[in-house]
């Protein structure tokens, strides 16, 4: 009864984790690999081409691109600031920079693989929606400051 | 009684495997291409391994520090408020890609940690402290601080959502 609710020592848990972790690791280094191609061969530059300069449809391709792209989220400041120089709205850049970071098309393998199909099927789903709401709502507010 | 513990298994074979194999036919497509992705993959694993030390030593933290019923307790149902302030918190307090993450939430999961939490502490991680200054020279002060606070509100509100949606499924 008393050996049950020892706590095992600490070496012996970083031990455990170590070994989970390592179990994960074609799992992680598949989707660095990924990520590493498509930055390669997907230039933020030819995502940037997608924009076509209306508010409405831009905001969705910005959410949609955003998702699409992986990398720091420093490029996607760079890569935005540039975008409402070229007269791409506001809408599209915040829906760009916010799914830039809170989606993630290559990582969903690896995301399947931790919380399960239904989780990331759902998240994904809301992330999107709710990128979208953000971006309308974060100009609106922006405008009438 | 000695406690079971799960055979040792690789995860995501195929997934490695099916990367393996795109940069082996790029090689004899695309041979630069090819170097050039092995190279910033190479780069980026450098960058997050110190992130995944963190997330091996911080996971251990818990494990050691903190019983399943106290994690479940912090983070479970039964979390409250203390539950979701603590997962926006983590959120926009954590550095590194979003994957880096995974294998430490799944733990907690593995817990009893609350769905919903995790659906937080992701969308939680746009706002991004560090890139404040870079941010606020791009794009403004207002705007800044605007999006801050409705990507907040936003990964409350879907994290409670989620959770309606299993249930109701």
């Amino acid at each position: 009864m008393k050996s049950s609710q020892q706590k095992p020592p600490f070496i012996k848990i970083l031990g455990r984790t170590s070994r989970n972790f390592l179990a994960m690791l074609p799992l992680l280094i598949g989707i660095i690999g990924l990520v590493g191609l498509f930055q390669e061969l997907v230039s933020p530059e030819k995502l940037a081409a997608l924009f076509q300069g209306n508010a409405l449809p831009d905001t969705f391709i910005g959410t949609l691109v955003g998702s699409v792209a992986a990398g720091n989220p420093v490029v996607s400041y760079i890569l935005g600031g540039g975008l409402l120089q070229q007269g791409v709205s506001l809408y599209a850049v915040s829906a760009f920079i916010l799914s830039w970071v809170t989606m993630g098309v290559v990582q969903l393998p690896a995301e399947v693989e931790c919380f399960g199909g239904r989780f990331t099927l759902y998240r994904n789903i809301l992330a999107f929606f709710f990128t979208v709401i953000v971006a309308v709502l974060t100009t609106f507010t922006v405008q009438i400051l | 009684m000695k406690p079971k513990t799960k055979p040792f298994t690789f995860r995501g074979k195929y997934l490695f495997t099916g990367v393996a194999v795109l940069y082996g036919v790029l090689f004899f497509l695309q041979k630069d291409v090819m170097l050039l992705a092995l190279a910033r993959s190479g780069s980026i694993l450098v960058k997050i391994a110190p992130i995944f030390l963190l997330v091996i030593l911080f996971t251990s933290c818990i494990n050691f520090f903190f019983q399943p019923q106290q994690i479940v307790a912090y983070f479970g149902h039964e979390s409250g408020v203390w539950g979701w302030l603590t997962a926006l918190l983590a959120g926009f307090l954590s550095h590194g890609p979003m994957y880096a993450w995974y294998p430490l939430f799944e733990d907690l999961q593995q817990h009893g940690m609350r769905k919903g939490l995790i659906v937080v502490f992701f969308y939680a991680r746009a706002v991004k402290i560090p890139l404040f200054p870079l941010m606020i020279d791009y794009f403004g002060l207002i705007f800044t601080l605007v999006l801050s606070v409705y990507i907040l509100i936003a990964a409350l509100i879907q994290g409670v959502l989620l959770e309606k949606w299993f249930r109701m499924s």
